[in-house]
């Protein structure tokens, strides 16, 4: 665990959980597993609070517990997990996607499922049905069997997915939490089992529910929250209890690794080659594990078969662009056999690869140049090079290269390797060949991205904290006038009230909002380069 | 005595010989042609021949050959002694390499005050020349008057007078780009089958040349060889790609029986999320952390793009 990687997930606890849980979560990480008494006593947190911190993170998935090391007999311990914490950054563009292939309900079934952690199907149909209705025309509300509808379509298409159920774990755990609503994993084996260990996990229970969502009118806040817990405490049965949902993160990677590959090939090819490969990718979405190194392989005339209908390409012409799928250096599509009209398939850890050294160029380039940019590309390509060689091959006079070369050796992106010629390493006598090494490169800039996120969540507190006054100053207007104007008050009156802003503050309001919005929308594109870096890494440490 | 005069005409035969064969002549064909001279006596003519710098001895694969050495330098040559001989040969044998005057002084064994001595006296006398290598620009290397100078030296169509030639490199970096770059769009535009599209879109390396010929924008003849060190350059900027194909023997600009072509391509990702934020691209990112003298909160770069 880096001090990068740690400083990241407390921000994201402390945002989304509080500070109690950000203790504890960050001093988990800190120090690997740990049973309960040592949390308490190391945090200096009284038991409840920790008890309840440990609730939220294992209800989150944050957080496992397992018996401890020491044999049966000694006390649970709980381990954080950082890539958990961290996919917390990644909700928004979670949430997005669930709206762009299932709509608004997608959205809202997506949304409510990463709030809440793990929630059964009822509970989270009846909560999305009333959000829906909420935002419906008056007299109008959503049905329960519709968003039941979309709730099985993510289930099919493996977005969502059961919690495992909690083993015997009664007997070891003292300081469980209450099990009805905090399903973790199971307790006794060392080796972590995946939910898709469980054979019922994309099994959608039969649930009985008719009805549709309740508008509620004039809500505040306190309302909301009351209802909220009597809906927690609901005695409806809807004949799934105990079967808890979560939302399936590995799913929604390999989704975005798809889309990423299908956006190369287009910018690399054309349209019609890179709707070729999505028809590819899309007919071996269920059939291809998560770790393979390339997609099952796809006869031609099945890929032709599976085409979308509107792209009506001839046969030959699609075997053309097979080829030239192929072909091309980038190595996105390769073919393993000649029986029906030619099989191929996806190589997706080449396309990884090349999408990760792409990035990699792209921080070169954009930080320190073109020329130094395409130093950094030559090395790649020719692996070991001499200063003189470099000079030669990148066409840039010899200062300037050696200027470039420390540069880029002083920041870590590019290394020295020695190679004496004699036994004693004699400067004169040894070649130095200047080299890159694409995987600790990638994780080089991944600790970089994890610490800039940091900054840019740091920067937007600071931000908010700065103008705290003011923002409270707004917020105390907009509710008198709300209360004003529900009461019925003059139009005067409600102008004099909008006045108490004065333009200057409405401006600095303004700029405020303008600057947490873009950093905002900054920690998302910085994810973005997160999410492929990991996904490079990850499939690199598979080999 | 009659041995002098045996001696003189053995040395005027041997050097007619000489002179008939210009590539050199080797004992056999000297001891077939004056079957009546010992070869005691054959090897001390030719020694004396050697002495006088009239003859050069050479070595090929079958033995030891006996060349006519150029009278002109052989004059010149006269009142040089052993060393400047010794000097004059070292530099020879370097070719159009040139050599080191550290490097002379290592194989000649001689003091650096003569060494330096002797070159000024071969200098003076044309015999040879002190050219600045383009390695080390502090370097002179010495070689044979009327020999020109190698590539590595002189740095070739990219170098003139020892400096490099930057922009020169960069107008025919982008020159090169933009001819293949409209090539494949027009291929693109084509709207032909896209087997055809692709192969239209690439150009071999001879029709660049030819290109950048007609063009006229260099002042010194360029080859076919220099262009691909251009385009390289270009594949290495990620803006090029480049096949090697079969060709047949004597298709224009095939080498080896193959042809090399290039083509303009498009990158893969657009810039990455990472540098879209000031962090990204900032020179003191290592020094950056909360509550110190840069930190994330007085950071005047985000403050900028903030702002923006």
């Amino acid at each position: 665990m880096t001090a990068q990687e740690v400083r990241l997930c407390g921000l994201l606890l402390q945002e989304h959980f509080g500070d109690v849980v950000e203790k504890v979560g960050t001093h988990l990480l800190r120090n690997g597993a740990q049973h309960l008494r040592a949390i308490v006593q190391e945090t200096g947190t009284p038991m409840d609070l920790v008890k309840k911190s440990l609730c939220v993170l294992i209800q989150h998935g944050a957080c496992a517990f397992s018996s401890g090391r020491k044999g049966p007999g000694s006390p649970v311990e709980y381990q954080a997990s950082f890539e958990r914490i961290l996919r917390i950054l990644r909700y928004p563009r979670y949430i997005y996607t669930a709206k762009t292939l299932y709509g608004d309900t997608g959205e809202l079934i997506i949304e409510e499922l990463l709030q809440r952690g793990h929630m059964t199907m009822s509970s989270t149909v009846k909560t999305v049905a009333d959000r829906l209705t909420l935002n419906m025309e008056e007299g109008h509300s959503m049905e329960y069997s519709e968003v039941s509808n979309t709730f099985s379509k993510l289930v099919e298409t493996h977005f969502l997915q059961r919690c495992p159920p909690v083993e015997v774990a009664g007997k070891a755990v003292s300081a469980t939490p209450d099990p009805a609503t905090t399903p973790g994993a199971p307790a006794n084996n060392t080796t972590p089992s995946t939910p898709e260990s469980f054979a019922d996990c994309y099994k959608v229970p039969h649930v009985t529910l008719i009805g549709r969502g309740k508008r509620r009118n004039s809500s505040e806040d306190g309302e909301d929250q009351r209802n909220a817990k009597r809906a927690k405490e609901d005695p409806e049965t809807h004949g799934d209890e105990g079967i808890y949902w979560q939302v399936n993160f590995e799913r929604f990677h390999l989704h975005f690794r798809d889309q990423a590959i299908i956006s190369a090939v287009a910018n690399k090819l054309d349209q019609t080659s890179s709707e070729i490969v999505r028809t590819m990718l899309r007919m071996s979405e269920v059939t291809t594990p998560p770790i393979a190194t390339c997609t099952q392989a796809l006869s031609a005339n099945e890929i032709f078969r599976s085409l979308p209908p509107n792209y009506n390409i001839s046969r030959p012409i699609l075997d053309q662009y097979l080829t030239l799928l192929v072909d091309d250096p980038m190595e996105f599509v390769g073919k393993s056999g000649d029986s029906g009209g030619g099989m191929y398939v996806v190589n997706l850890h080449r396309a990884l690869a090349n999408l990760a050294r792409a990035t990699l160029e792209s921080v070169v380039q954009e930080r320190f140049g073109s020329r130094s940019a395409r130093i950094f590309r030559l090395l790649l390509r020719k692996r070991h090079l001499e200063q003189k060689q470099v000079e030669d091959f990148a066409m840039i006079p010899a200062k300037e290269a050696k200027d470039m070369l420390y540069t880029l050796l002083s920041e870590n992106l590019v290394q020295l390797q020695e190679i004496p010629k004699t036994p004693d390493h004699a400067p004169s006598r040894t070649f130095y060949l200047y080299t890159v090494n694409q995987l600790p490169t990638a994780r080089m800039l991944l600790q970089n991205c994890f610490k800039t996120v940091a900054n840019l969540i740091e920067r937007r507190l600071f931000e908010t904290k700065e103008s705290k006054r003011l923002l409270e100053k707004s917020q105390r207007i907009e509710a008198i006038l709300a209360s004003l104007q529900a009461s019925g008050a003059e139009p005067e009156q409600l102008t004099e009230v909008e006045e108490m802003i004065t333009p200057p503050e409405k401006q600095q309001l303004e700029s405020l909002r303008h600057h947490i919005n873009k950093l905002d929308s900054a920690e998302n594109q910085v994810d973005e380069t997160i999410f492929l870096l990991e996904s490079y890494i990850k499939a690199m440490k598979r080999l | 005595s009659g041995d002098g005069v045996t001696k003189k005409i053995s040395l005027d035969w041997i050097k007619e010989l000489c002179q008939q064969f210009p590539q050199g002549i080797t004992d056999q064909v000297i001891q077939n042609d004056m079957p009546h001279l010992e070869p005691q006596q054959r090897a001390m003519a030719i020694n004396k021949l050697l002495s006088l710098g009239q003859l050069d001895l050479l070595r090929n694969s079958a033995g030891l050959l006996y060349r006519m050495k150029d009278t002109q330098t052989a004059s010149k040559m006269k009142g040089s002694d052993n060393q400047e001989k010794l000097v004059y040969q070292i530099i020879e044998d370097a070719g159009n390499k040139g050599i080191w005057s550290r490097e002379i002084r290592f194989k000649s064994n001689l003091p650096l005050t003569e060494i330096n001595k002797i070159l000024k006296n071969l200098e003076s006398k044309k015999l040879i020349k002190a050219v600045k290598s383009v390695a080390a620009s502090k370097k002179k290397v010495y070689m044979l008057y009327n020999l020109q100078p190698d590539r590595s030296v002189t740095g070739g169509a990219w170098y003139s007078d020892q400096d490099f030639e930057s922009e020169f490199v960069e107008v025919l970096n982008q020159q090169c780009f933009k001819f293949l770059q409209s090539k494949a769009e027009a291929a693109r535009d084509s709207k032909q089958s896209p087997m055809v599209q692709r192969n239209s879109s690439f150009a071999t390396s001879h029709e660049v040349w030819k290109y950048i010929c007609e063009l006229g924008i260099s002042k010194v003849d360029l080859s076919m060889d220099d262009i691909e060190t251009i385009l390289n350059t270009l594949i290495y900027d990620g803006k090029v790609e480049m096949t090697v194909i079969a060709a047949k023997e004597g298709t224009v600009g095939s080498v080896d029986g193959q042809m090399k072509l290039y083509r303009g391509v498009n990158a893969i990702i657009q810039p990455t999320g990472l540098v879209k934020v000031p962090c990204g691209l900032c020179p003191v990112f290592d020094d950056c952390h909360e509550g110190g003298e840069i930190s994330p909160s007085n950071c005047i770069y985000m403050a900028e793009w903030l702002d923006f």
